[in-house]
């Protein structure tokens, strides 16, 4: 009975520090290659992320970002396909690479893009 | 007199049909450098010859920078390819001209086998027939440092792969995996290196497909990466299973990217610089 004890008390402690990992930022979704990596295509201004040469996607801009909306935002990462069915952006949403509050930070650190 | 005749026709149209089942290989490569040359213009084939490097002027002088970067691999290569077999042998005597000039009808439609063999597979054959033990297809210390070698004694000649009429259905399912969509990401190879050539991806410029198989294998961190092993590397980046090396798939695939590079010159063993951390 100690012994079960102790062992719940070691897999609480263990789970502990998981549970406590911050989620990642917007802005860490973005550029993480496990996660987005959205900054492999995109570029974004100077000072709101790593500074690439990237091009594949559209250099992004946040006047450009406000002007489509969050809600038209969260469509283009959730599906591209849907609106553009020839786009070579990954399905974020369709495909599970984020899962829904990751996008909706995402859809923050677009929307906030100066 | 109407049967000669007919007979005749038949034998026409049989003809006909085989013409016109050889020429949509080619046709096939008329439309991806067509696409290539509207997307990029001023650069000719023998531009996209040098891959990532035709855009990008930093790695061509990294290139000459370390011209001599393949020379132990290609030791190596030499080595495994003058050794003598039990039987006297050696791989050098598998293949027409001690192997020299020949690497540009590599991969080749094997019609009694009714396949795509590639080098490796040949090298393999070659090892099986003198009873010799196997090289590891996706091995860089062996049979990439063989090839190496072997692609190095057809520097400077033309890709000349041939893809006769039996050929078509493994042409085609290499050109189908070329275009399809495949992963996690969604991509299909010519999203990069047709729709994205001249682009960048993680900060790196996109190659065209044609004259992706001219300049295998690179070699990065002193080992030789094949064709495959390329192709490989870029799935895990789709977030798709990488088929293994030697597979059917790739082996296909292989012998679809190569045709695209007919009548371009082989140049193997070009540097790359090593491949960043995830």
């Amino acid at each position: 009975m100690r012994n079960l004890a102790a062992l719940v008390l070691a897999a609480a402690a263990a789970a502990l520090p998981a549970a406590a990992a911050p989620a990642p930022t917007g802005a860490e979704l973005f550029a993480r290659s496990d996660k987005g990596f959205c900054i492999a295509c995109h570029q974004v201004p100077k000072g709101a992320g790593p500074a690439t040469r990237s091009d594949l996607g559209p250099a992004l801009e946040g006047r450009r970002m406000r002007e489509l909306g969050r809600a038209a935002l969260r469509a283009i990462v959730v599906d591209p396909m849907r609106a553009n069915p020839g786009t070579v952006m990954p399905p974020y949403g369709r495909h599970r690479i984020l899962d829904d509050a990751e996008i909706d930070r995402v859809v923050d650190y677009l929307d906030a893009l100066p | 007199m109407r049967c000669p005749s007919l007979a005749r026709l038949a034998a026409i149209a049989c003809s006909l049909a085989a013409v016109a089942a050889i020429a949509a290989p080619s046709a096939d490569r008329d439309q991806v450098r067509e696409r290539l040359q509207a997307l990029l213009p001023g650069m000719s084939p023998a531009d996209f010859a040098l891959g990532s490097a035709a855009f990008d002027e930093g790695l061509r002088a990294q290139i000459e920078q370390n011209a001599g970067a393949a020379s132990p691999v290609l030791e190596e290569g030499a080595r495994i390819w003058k050794r003598k077999f039990r039987d006297g042998r050696s791989l050098a005597s598998c293949f027409p001209n001690g192997g020299r000039r020949i690497a540009g009808a590599y991969p080749q439609f094997h019609p009694r086998l009714k396949l795509v063999m590639t080098l490796e597979m040949a090298i393999n054959q070659c090892l099986k027939i003198h009873r010799e033990a196997l090289l590891e297809t996706a091995d860089p210390k062996t049979m990439g440092a063989v090839t190496a070698y072997l692609r190095s004694l057809s520097d400077g000649r033309r890709i000349a792969v041939r893809v006769p009429a039996g050929a078509q259905a493994s042409f085609e399912q290499g050109r189908r995996f070329y275009f399809s969509r495949l992963g996690q990401r969604n991509f299909a190879c010519a999203s990069c290196h047709v729709q994205g050539a001249g682009k960048r991806y993680a900060d790196a410029a996109l190659s065209p497909a044609i004259g992706q198989a001219t300049h295998w294998p690179v070699i990065r961190d002193g080992m030789a990466v094949s064709l495959q092993g390329q192709i490989r590397e870029c799935l895990e980046r789709m977030g798709a299973a990488p088929f293994p090396a030697g597979s059917e798939e790739l082996n296909n695939l292989e012998y679809f990217l190569t045709y695209l590079s007919n009548g371009l010159a082989i140049k193997a063993n070009a540097w790359r610089a090593p491949r960043a951390a995830p």
